[in-house]
């Protein structure tokens, strides 16, 4: 029954106290982008407001905590009445542990090749629209990203255009789920946070590429666009590297 | 506000002599505590291993992971914004200064409510700590609802957004802010007739309402309201996390794309948006920039049931909702505002 008490009082702050760590730690560390859009402005300014005052009052609960007199009447952890009483110090209990490893053991990590599979890759079209000063007026593609080179693609622009441009992208590789010849230098593009990105990507013809890369791995490849050897493939114009360069996830691994 | 109030909190307890003394080494001892609860998980955080492969989890209970940190860390900061709110329309606004200027009759009163969102840039995470702060302090349950399910739409942040993502493109604006408002004050209106409104409401909030008629002067406000956080912690965070787990779940076993094929059918881009809405969790701040993602796929009458709906019923607000009303409830009003808004989408796609 101190359990169930203790659980019952210090729950609700306990966890507070468990997202703040978290939350100003990710940001310290410049990793709050994993989960947020950086340029978020009201969130990170009512986040800094919320942070300061919330941890004010969390640890001013400690200090107050009841005292025996005036505990009256706030302790009733559990519905009045319930059989199922028992569960709910088991719950708290739970929701406690799991917001420790979830916040605070679990290392940020970004989005896999599972919710790419989830969500349709190159499916969004804001994702992929391209702005108009974002083309080149002559011939400087180098700075071209993902997600401009995946625009272009399905802009539906002809093979004529591309036949002299060379890309250099970087993304993690996902799978063509139709051609086993085929994976796709993908990225996530992130508009608020991370439950709202979608997948993108440019295809890359390279057959055998499952012996040789992961999916989820970080590549590099620069090449010019070909069509595919393949005409059955949804894919009519692809990378054919030469060599592609194994790299570590970047900083920022989400597109805006 | 709150920041130079904490420091005046011992002064009334002079009057008392000795158990200040022992009260105020409580309160070290508590502080100290909960310095070094904090200290203790800061430790852990910046101890534990930082590459994903040491824990050999397969993708999908990543991106489990991930999705519903995404959603806590975006959500946290709105929640607290709603509980700091709470706390000061129950604590530090003078009596009845609020609800006082409401109109008296029951119509307009929910009217001039649902426009009170105007003035409080909060998301509907927040809005729910806020409305039960509204319930104690007199507002009835009807009026509530009201409050609950237009503030995050008819909000100065939701609108803009949406204005930017939108425009006037094919009324979806209009049709999101008027859509919203009728909503609720029909809402509103049907549960102000219910017999016994205090039914609608969990036994334990009910509680609390009955708790909080304490009368106290300035210093017993800072311990009130120290009190009234850890109080209202305790009802939204675990209904938070367990919220956001609920739709990281979700998200990780429903494959999207079988929501987006369904999207050029006129019926089928109404409900398969709204089932989306209740997936995604999103807040209604920025809920527009979501889904213009998707709005060449989808219909304009699927997206403005995904932006009405959205906001008043889904997985992480039916877990804040909890706190409050009665599942029986929670089940009225999800399947009242999920038909009002399947109506609204399917108006909108007809009427083009």
């Amino acid at each position: 029954m101190v359990i169930r008490r203790l659980v019952g009082r210090w729950q609700g702050v306990v966890l507070s106290l468990i997202g703040l760590t978290a939350t100003i730690w990710l940001g310290l560390t410049g990793q709050l982008a994993l989960y947020i859009h950086p340029r978020y402005f009201v969130f990170t300014v009512i986040t800094v407001i919320m942070a300061v005052i919330a941890g004010v009052l969390a640890l001013a609960a400690f200090a107050f905590a009841p005292t025996a007199q005036d505990g009256h009447g706030h302790e009733h952890g559990d519905e009045p009445g319930s059989r199922w009483g028992w569960l709910w110090p088991v719950g708290s209990v739970l929701t406690i542990v799991a917001a420790v490893v979830a916040l605070l053991i679990l290392p940020p990590s970004t989005l896999t090749t599972a919710t790419v599979a989830q969500r349709d890759l190159n499916g969004s079209a804001s994702a992929l629209t391209l702005k108009a000063p974002a083309l080149p007026g002559k011939g400087d593609y180098s700075a071209f990203t993902v997600r401009d080179w995946a625009s272009l693609l399905r802009s539906g622009a002809g093979q004529d255009f591309f036949a002299d441009k060379t890309a250099t992208v970087t993304g993690f590789i996902s799978a063509d789920k139709t051609d086993p010849n085929v994976f796709f230098v993908t990225r996530f593009v992130v508009t608020c946070c991370a439950v709202d990105a979608q997948p993108i990507g440019v295809p890359v013809y390279h057959p055998g590429w499952q012996n040789e890369f992961k999916t989820d791995s970080w590549v590099t490849v620069t090449s010019s666009f070909r069509a595919n050897p393949n005409a059955a493939s949804r894919e009519a114009i692809v990378l054919i590297p030469d060599s592609i360069k194994p790299t570590t996830q970047p900083a920022q691994p989400y597109v805006y | 506000m709150t920041l130079p109030a904490v420091d005046k909190r011992e002064q009334p307890e002079h009057e008392h002599g000795s158990p200040s003394r022992a009260f105020r080494s409580k309160s070290a001892a508590g502080f100290i505590a909960g310095l070094a609860l904090v200290a203790l998980f800061a430790l852990v955080r910046v101890l534990a291993p930082s590459t994903p492969e040491n824990f050999g989890l397969p993708n999908a209970a990543r991106d489990f992971a991930t999705l519903s940190i995404s959603v806590v860390v975006e959500s946290l900061p709105f929640v607290f914004l709603g509980i700091v709110l709470s706390i000061a329309v129950q604590v530090w606004l003078p009596e009845g200064m609020l609800l006082r200027r409401l109109p008296r009759s029951p119509v307009p009163r929910r009217l001039v409510l649902s426009v009170l969102g105007m003035l409080l840039p909060v998301c509907e995470c927040g809005n729910v700590p806020l409305a039960r702060g509204l319930v104690v302090k007199g507002l009835t349950v009807a009026e509530s609802m009201t409050f609950l399910f237009a503030a995050p739409i008819l909000n100065p942040v939701t609108i803009v957004t949406t204005a930017q993502a939108f425009g006037w493109d094919n009324g979806i604006l209009v049709s999101r802010v008027l859509g919203g408002f009728f909503i609720a004050n029909l809402v509103g209106w049907i549960y102000s007739r219910h017999p016994r409104p205090q039914d609608l409401l969990t036994a334990r909030f009910q509680e609390t309402c009955n708790i909080a008629d304490h009368h106290d002067g300035a210093a017993g406000r800072v311990r009130r309201s120290v009190q009234m956080f850890s109080q209202e912690t305790r009802a939204m965070m675990p209904a938070l996390f367990i919220g956001a787990g609920m739709a990281g779940l979700i998200q990780v076993a429903v494959s999207r794309e079988v929501l987006v094929a369904l999207g050029s059918n006129p019926v089928w881009s109404v409900l398969a948006l709204m089932l989306l809405a209740f997936v995604v969790a999103i807040c209604s701040n920025v809920d527009a920039f979501f889904i213009l993602s998707f709005g060449a796929t989808f219909m304009p009458g699927g997206i403005v049931a995904f932006l009405v709906f959205g906001p008043m019923i889904d997985v992480k607000m039916l877990a804040l909702m909890r706190t409050t009303f009665t599942a029986k409830t929670l089940l009225q009003l999800s399947l009242l505002v999920a038909l009002c808004a399947a109506v609204l989408g399917l108006a909108v796609n007809y009427g083009h």
